[in-house]
């Protein structure tokens, strides 16, 4: 179901933009959003303004704060950087990703071996 | 969870920088677009195709603005404001639903408002002292034998005790006062017209004992005592009322009974004393002159001061914070046990010996039980009138909603879930119980004030925040009764109701007839026990109304007189005798006499001791003859308009010179004489001593009030009696006796300037009063026994049209079928007669038990009184065939050919 999708979407994405930040410093939504498609390498298209509703719901939830800036080509542009909250809650999703995708990773290598 | 909190915190500080925020969103999106084309452009887009590029890469703008708008901020509030105006609009479209629901709730929640408002002033709110907990009224169980008192046994202590008491009781505090006289009031003087104000003499610690602080200057001072300053602490009102809150009243001078007191202080606002239904105006030093006797009363033999055995002090205590209330309770009970016996020379053998008691620093003390007991009954009474109302806006309700079901119907058919619609219905019912809750808080205030005034309560009665919270609680539950219990009605039904609803589908239900019954009976019920009760207390007032009182009291005018500087008994007579002259020769006064008790007011002279022709009187023991007794004037029957049986009424030539004589009554001449034939019999008292000529029998009349029995009594006349501080005058008038009163006060000024008239007032209004509590009582029962009939008739009648509207189709498929029109109205009656009947079942046993409960309340009146009884259930059947006849005839008037045809 699309609900679904968009969720894990959603929470995959909370997670690439809190890590970003975390590995970058403070940077604006438009990088924010080149960054991530650098790391994609098209395997992830993305609306970039989904970026905006991601970064209000980071936002609310005192995970990332936010300021206003200059950007490296003279713009006014507001500025998103990570929190001490938003740090642990990193840590949490990091280590919640890893097991889970160890999880996974491992089920589907038990599969390839039965198979044949 | 913490996430949760944030983020709800942050959607409510959105809520306020709307419009900042969105222009910055604006902003972002803007230069984000611009960064991007210019990323393009880079790539060698051209300038057009970039910003086509660009706004695919980012997404559709106007959604996502769409949808941060929503996710930034709670819609929680424009959701509440957008149910607030669509239920405004509701109410606004049913305006007599809408009235007949603020009435009914203004009318049920104000009573219970007023009710309770004065219950919790009378019995629960504690007096404004500093921590009130601690503080306690002192009462006794009775005095010592060979003591006297002021009448009020419980709460009267002499001053020794109170002196014993302080020094050794180990009590932090006792606190002496005494009241300024039996009414409470002393002639007071600011400017020039002397006037009555109620003032309390009392200890030093009075002020820093309670803990009570002053608006200005100071309380008084333990000195103030010890020295009977000439020094006064005024109350807030009076401040106000007397002196405009002038910061300057400090050193101004106000004569009480005509010697001048400096004023010192102003007490804090609120506090008004500790005499319960009496606010004071001023508080004085105990004093010492024989002017300033404890009650007023007359110092023949000393003051209250100097007599050890005359139990005159009212005190209260302030408990210390390292013994609970039984430890200091204990304490002060051996104390006090000895020092009773102060200046009495024996202890008569097995005489029960007087027991202390603390009770709580209410703002009444030790409120008589019958008064407690009515206010509780009211309470009831008016609850039960709530419950009624609240069943009946639940029936409109439901009935509403259950009409408005094609409305849901399609709501829920176009994608509205239940929750939207429960929270629409909880806004509407929200937005009734507010509109009829501050209806309700208007009408509570005025009738507080009316409920005071019926209850001779001068003290502060008007709601403060505990009987708001009170409301509070009951509106809150009211709206959620009303918002939850018709709910399932109106949410019941799915959306293909709005497919299938028409005249023929969508009956009433089973269920929701049977709760509707039920509903019914449980309300014709509650109004069987209210109507029995306002019917009994009716009869009640009835029978006292109708007391023949065997005087004529109604153009009788009566007023106190204290006259000032009166050394001795003869300067008393005096003064009277040359008063009572000087009124008669106002024009219009037929009669004038005095009484030293008025007549009505409750107080009396109760004596024992009679020989007659100094023999035992009528085979009584002389000892144990009681009567009762009052000192008049002369002409006191005629001008009372009580009949002479015998004999003569007093005259002025019964002066202190001339034989002694008395007046007795007609149950005195059976009693003790035996015959009614007493004139020309000597009366002595039991040792033989005073004799008194009986020169008249008269009929016998009530004397302290309406209930009074026949009693033996007696009468003699000042002039032959002792030293009478206060009389009062009685003044049989022509016309309106009230009228009268600028003439005799013009009268008395140029006797005296300082003198003030004492409650003036018509003799048969003091009788009234006598039973003013009664009078209440049943008045506001009998208010809530009709305001119960009037909301059953609109609940009945509200219920059965709606049934009857609902039921249209199937009647007209009876009158199709051949059924007539009396058949139809008849099946309409009789639901509502076989409802009643149930009702009057279910009540009658409660209303016995409800009966049995106000028995002592009653007056020549049985709780089991058939009478009342068949009233009560002949006024709800009316009321229940009245109310369903209008919908039974339009019922029976349905035209089978329309019905079936519409829709």
């Amino acid at each position: 179901m699309a609900a679904d999708k968009s969720e894990v979407l959603q929470g995959t994405l909370d997670l690439m933009i809190l890590k970003t930040l975390h590995a970058l410093g403070p940077l604006h939504g438009f990088g924010i959003a080149r960054r991530i498609e650098q790391l994609s390498e098209d395997v992830l298209t993305l609306n970039e303004g989904t970026v905006y509703t991601s970064l209000l719901r980071l936002q609310q939830k005192s995970w990332i704060a936010s300021e206003w800036g200059v950007s490296e080509n003279n713009r006014r542009a507001r500025f998103y950087r990570i929190t001490k909250r938003g740090l642990k809650q990193l840590a949490i999703e990091t280590e919640n990703w890893e097991r889970i995708s160890g999880v996974i990773g491992r089920v589907l290598a038990l599969e390839a071996k039965v198979e044949p | 969870m913490m996430d949760r909190v944030l983020v709800f915190l942050a959607k409510l500080k959105a809520l306020f920088l709307r419009s900042s925020d969105d222009a910055a969103f604006k902003n972002e999106v803007e230069a984000h677009l611009e960064m991007l084309s210019e990323r393009y452009e880079n790539q060698g887009m051209s300038a057009a195709e970039a910003k086509q590029a660009a706004r695919r890469q980012f997404g559709n703008v106007t959604l996502l603005t769409q949808k941060r708008k929503e996710a930034r901020t709670t819609m929680f509030f424009s959701n509440v404001a957008r149910d607030l105006r669509y239920g405004v609009r509701q109410l606004i479209k049913t305006p007599v639903f809408t009235l007949v629901c603020v009435l009914t709730l203004a009318l049920g929640v104000g009573a219970n408002t007023a009710v309770f408002s004065v219950m919790h002033a009378v019995l629960m709110k504690m007096l404004p002292v500093h921590d009130a907990s601690r503080v306690v009224y002192v009462h006794t169980t009775s005095f010592p034998t060979g003591a006297h008192n002021t009448g009020d046994e419980a709460t009267s202590f002499s001053y020794a005790t109170y002196r014993e008491l302080r020094e050794h009781s180990g009590l932090q505090e006792v606190i002496g006062y005494i009241p300024m006289s039996s009414s409470g009031k002393a002639p007071v003087r600011v400017g020039t017209v002397p006037e009555e104000a109620a003032g309390d003499m009392v200890s030093g610690n009075y002020f820093s004992g309670l803990g009570v602080g002053v608006e200005l200057g100071r309380g008084f001072l333990q000195k103030d005592e010890d020295g009977h300053a000439p020094v006064t602490v005024i109350s807030e009102k009076f401040w106000a009322s007397h002196y405009a809150h002038s910061r300057d009243v400090l050193g101004k001078t106000l004569f009480i009974k005509s010697k001048p007191f400096t004023i010192v202080g102003v007490a804090a606002k609120g506090f008004e004393g500790t005499e319960g239904r009496i606010p004071l105006d001023f508080w004085i030093p105990l004093q010492s002159d024989p002017e300033f006797n404890a009650w007023g009363s007359p110092a023949n033999e000393g003051t209250y001061l100097t007599i050890p055995i005359f139990w005159c002090m009212r005190l209260m205590a302030r408990i210390p914070e390292s013994v609970t209330q039984e430890q200091a309770l204990a304490k002060a009970q051996g104390i006090f046990q000895q020092a009773a016996y102060l200046g009495i020379a024996e202890k008569r053998a097995g005489e029960r010996i007087p027991q202390l008691s603390f009770l709580p620093a209410k703002q009444f003390d030790g409120q008589d039980d019958s008064f407690a007991r009515s206010l509780k009954t009211l309470m009831a009474m008016v609850g039960l009138v709530l419950l009624i109302a609240m069943c009946n806006i639940v029936m409109l309700l439901m009935a509403r909603n259950a009409n408005r079901q094609r409305e849901f119907s399609i709501r829920l058919a176009i994608g509205a879930g239940r929750k939207e619609i429960a929270r629409q219905l909880l806004t509407e019912s929200f937005l009734l119980v507010v509109l009829g809750g501050i209806a309700a808080w208007v009408f509570a205030l005025g009738a507080t004030h009316a409920l005071g005034a019926w209850a001779r309560i001068d003290s502060n009665l008007q709601p403060d925040a505990v009987v708001l919270w009170f409301t509070f609680a009951v509106l809150l539950v009211l709206a959620l009764v009303f918002g939850i219990a018709p709910l399932r009605a109106a949410v019941s039904s799915g959306p293909e109701t709005a497919l299938r609803s028409s005249a023929t589908a969508s009956q009433i239900t089973t269920r929701n007839v049977r709760t509707g019954n039920i509903v019914i009976i449980m309300q014709v019920a509650m109004c069987v026990v209210l109507l029995v009760g306002a019917a009994l207390l009716l009869g009640t007032l009835r029978n006292l109304m109708n007391i023949p009182l065997g005087q004529k009291p109604e153009g009788v005018l009566v007023f106190g007189i204290h006259p000032q500087h009166i050394q001795s008994k003869e300067e008393s007579i005096a003064f009277f005798v040359n008063l009572q002259q000087r009124l008669r020769t106002i024009p219009g006064v037929e009669a004038i006499s005095f009484a030293g008790n008025r007549p009505g007011s409750g107080w009396s002279n109760n004596d024992g001791g009679v020989r007659v022709d100094g023999h035992t009187p009528n085979g009584v023991e002389p000892e144990k003859a009681n009567y009762r007794h009052n000192t008049v004037g002369s002409d006191y029957f005629r001008a009372m308009g009580v009949p002479v049986l015998q004999g003569r009424d007093f005259s002025d030539a019964d002066s202190a010179t001339a034989p002694q004589v008395v007046i007795v009554n007609e149950t005195f001449a059976k009693k003790y004489l035996g015959t009614v034939n007493a004139v020309g019999h000597v009366l002595s008292n039991s040792k033989g001593f005073h004799p008194r000529l009986i020169v008249g029998v008269v009929k016998d009349h009530k004397y302290t009030g309406i209930t009074e029995e026949a009693r033996p009594m007696n009468w003699t006349v000042f002039m032959q009696g002792d030293r009478e501080n206060e009389l009062n005058v009685e003044m049989r008038v022509q016309g309106d006796p009230m009228a009268m009163l600028p003439t005799v006060r013009r009268f008395v000024q140029q006797i005296d300037p300082d003198m003030p008239l004492l409650e003036p007032m018509v003799e048969s209004e003091v009788f009234r009063q006598s039973i003013s509590q009664q009078i209440m009582f049943a008045r506001l029962a009998g208010c809530f026994g009709v305001l119960a009939v009037v909301l059953i008739a609109t609940g009945l009648y509200g219920t059965l049209s709606y049934r009857v509207s609902r039921r249209n189709a199937e009647i007209g498929v009876r009158m199709a079928l051949g059924a007539q029109r009396r058949q139809i109205v008849w099946m309409v009656l009789r639901g509502s007669l076989l409802l009643t009947v149930a009702g009057v079942a279910l009540g009658i046993p409660a209303a016995i038990a409800a009966s049995k409960g106000i028995e002592s309340s009653l007056y020549g009146v049985k709780a089991l009184d058939i009478a009342s009884y068949l009233l009560a259930i002949a006024g709800v059947t009316i009321v229940a065939l009245v109310a369903s006849g209008l919908p039974a005839g339009r019922a029976g008037s349905v035209d089978p050919s329309t019905v079936l045809r519409a829709d």
